[in-house]
């Protein structure tokens, strides 16, 4: 049990090695550029605010990657599924009008969920009636809710009423502003109650304690409820759960498309929170980092939050070494890179060496 | 009549180019997965292969870029190795991590020696061939004036890994451990050292594929030229039966699909958005048994372990 504990411990400790090799490559002194990092992530109330925004989207990121995990489906496709509840949840949040802000937050941030829940719909129902693998549909799928939102963004939504920017020729391709009613809260009311004052150009949100709740309740979910136990015989053997009575392919279709479900959330505190727009450079990679968070959080509901939290956290530092330390921040990319890489080997590493203890002490028992 | 021959040539060459760097990573891929490692990490390599190119032609010329590539490309491939085959670690993973580590990597030096993250300076390109007398012909023209001596090399390239692959001794171990390691190792066939192989010539080729965009295509590197066509080449593996010559006839499709969506924007009948989504639907209809059943080999994907080890 210890041991499997240390896995996620030896993947840090190794990726901080390979970024201080990168940094003494070029030519800075890893204790220094980190000695900045933390100052500037630890020292700073707009830091705090900042991590505390940068964490949400991959909190629900890691949360949809591994309940899928769960049931052994790798969703690969939250990166797809994000897109499709965001646009939607733009829509009901511009097109949607004269509602009061109890009703229509609700609604859309329900749009979103119904968005990536119906994008998951596809790859799900692939998988559990035509056997396609659900990794390489979901990716075909990312890239076809690419091209998708693009066009409505460019050419369905597309605001033709915005003033033009000043200084700026043409006017840029966005949807329309969402109503102030879909607009999500700001912490900084609840935080201020605490006594920490948030800087106001920060937009830590109203979605970051609903992650975490939902965190609590997935790990419910998956532990405490006959579907939770479903999901979990599926996902560890498949073949023993059908013998068992458990009907395989509808627990997978239910655990792929809860998965995307929570997906459709992924892009919603960028949207009801900082743009208040879709535009074509909506953030994106928040689905292969969720894939990251949650192999990293050992697929636990506090594991993944954990996670979320360190990759903002260095995601944030990042911003301070390149600023300050003029190391480019892509540094932090490397790090998550390596760091899937190494939690991978070092879990299957250790797992081998504990298989062999067992091994071990039931030929001397 | 000539101005309708002149524009179909106009297009099959368009599609060629396209079609090239997708077929490529195709072979690639089918080197990898016919040795039973299953490899999603084929965009990070191209990717690799598109910067390292570029850097290695904008320091010693086209050739050396093509070799830097190469290189960058079987670097990347020999870490998906390592995890899959000796770590026995799950492949796909293993593969996204390395397209995220491509892409840092790539940005990180790119700032580092460019000084710019997205593009680099304009490199220079392989000398361009004109086919003697065909290219003459003015219709013809197109299609074989001026091609990119790697046009002919990706041919040649398919046709070998056809050879090697179904009429060596080399191809007939190779896809036995990735149809039944087990079975190839009790007759003596070493299952770990042709896997690396596999993943190793996979990440030559994808390598190869980045150089072809960044060297040949557009005369310098910029950020996210590969687009996914590491993963549409998956797809045309897929597509291909995972046989190198039905692949490049399906990469090819898959070229003319993409050109088509540069041509539709002025017409405008249908978006080119989704135009662009053709290779992807397409792959989708594919995996779904809609166009044809594709059969995988039989242990791609699954890490081979020996009994008590």
């Amino acid at each position: 049990m210890i041991l499997e504990a240390t896995s996620p411990l030896i993947a840090v400790v190794f990726s901080v090695l390979v970024g201080s090799l990168l940094m003494v490559l070029v030519g800075k002194s890893p204790v220094q550029v980190f000695g900045v990092m933390f100052r500037f992530c630890l020292g700073r109330a707009d830091s705090f605010g900042t991590i505390l925004f940068k964490a949400t989207p991959l909190i629900f990121s890691g949360l949809a990657v591994g309940l899928a995990l769960r049931a052994g489906i790798l969703n690969i496709g939250v990166e797809g599924q994000y897109l499709t509840g965001a646009i939607l949840a733009a829509w009901v949040g511009f097109g949607v009008k004269g509602l009061p802000g109890f009703v229509h937050l609700p609604l859309a941030v329900a749009a979103g969920m119904v968005g990536g829940a119906l994008w998951s719909l596809v790859p799900a129902l692939l998988k559990v009636r035509r056997g396609a693998h659900e990794v390489i549909s979901t990716i075909m799928m990312n890239y076809i809710a690419q091209h998708l939102v693009h066009y409505l963004i460019a050419d369905v939504f597309m605001d033709k009423m915005q003033m033009p920017i000043p200084g700026l020729g043409s006017a840029r391709v966005r949807t329309p502003l969402i109503a102030k009613t879909a607009m999500i809260p700001k912490v900084h009311g609840l935080l201020a109650l605490l006594g920490i004052a948030l800087p106001k150009h920060t937009y830590a949100n109203w979605l970051l304690p609903f992650g975490v709740a939902l965190a609590v309740a997935t790990y419910y979910l998956v532990w405490k409820t006959p579907f939770g136990y479903e999901v979990r015989s599926v996902g560890h053997n498949p073949g023993a759960a059908e013998a068992s009575g458990i009907r395989v392919a509808e627990t997978r279709l239910k655990a792929f498309v809860l998965s995307g479900t929570i997906a459709g959330l992924v892009g919603l505190s960028d949207l009801l929170c900082y743009f208040g727009y879709m535009d074509v450079d909506f953030p994106k990679g928040y689905g292969f980092t969720g894939v990251a968070v949650a192999l990293l959080g050992r697929n636990s509901a506090a594991g993944i939050v954990a996670a979320a939290f360190l990759f903002a956290f260095l995601d944030r530092g990042a911003e301070g070494i390149q600023a300050l330390a003029s190391v480019p921040m892509d540094v932090i990319v490397i790090l998550q890179g390596v760091m899937i890489l190494s939690i991978v080997v070092a879990a299957e590493v250790v797992g081998r060496y504990a298989r062999n203890l067992q091994r071990k002490e039931a030929a001397r028992g | 009549m000539s101005l309708v021959g002149e524009f179909v040539a106009e297009m099959m060459a368009s599609a060629i180019r396209m079609g090239i760097p997708i077929l490529l990573a195709a072979l690639g891929a089918i080197f990898s997965e016919r040795s039973g490692v299953i490899n999603i990490g084929l965009e990070g390599m191209m990717m690799f292969g598109a910067f390292f190119g570029a850097l290695g032609s904008y320091l010693g010329g086209p050739v050396l870029g093509l070799a830097l590539a190469i290189a960058g490309g079987t670097a990347l491939a020999f870490v998906h190795a390592m995890g899959s085959v000796t770590f026995r670690v799950n492949q796909i993973v293993s593969g996204v991590a390395l397209n995220i580590l491509a892409y840092g990597c790539v940005r990180f030096s790119s700032i580092t020696i460019f000084k710019m993250a997205t593009t680099s300076p304009h490199v220079a390109k392989l000398a361009s061939i004109d086919v003697p007398s065909l290219s003459r012909i003015p219709v013809l023209r197109p299609l074989f004036g001026g091609v990119s001596p790697m046009v002919p090399l990706a041919v040649c390239l398919a046709l070998a890994s056809y050879w090697l692959i179904q009429r060596t001794v080399f191809g007939l171990r190779l896809r036995a451990v990735g149809e039944n390691p087990l079975a190839a190792d009790t007759v003596g066939v070493p299952v770990p050292p042709l896997r690396y192989v596999g993943v190793l010539l996979s990440g030559a080729l994808a390598g190869l594929a980045g150089a072809y965009l960044s060297i040949e295509h557009t005369g310098m590197y910029v950020e996210g030229m590969t687009q996914g066509k590491g993963y549409i080449a998956l797809a045309a593996t897929i597509f291909g039966d995972w046989s190198p010559l039905r692949a490049s006839a399906v990469a090819m499709l898959f070229g003319f699909a993409e050109s088509l969506s540069f041509r539709v924007v002025e017409g405008g009948t249908i978006p080119y958005q989704f135009i662009k989504m053709i290779p992807y639907a397409m792959t989708l209809a594919v995996l779904a048994g809609v166009v044809g059943r594709s059969r995988p080999p039989a242990s791609s994907g699954v890490p081979y372990e020996r009994e008590g080890e």
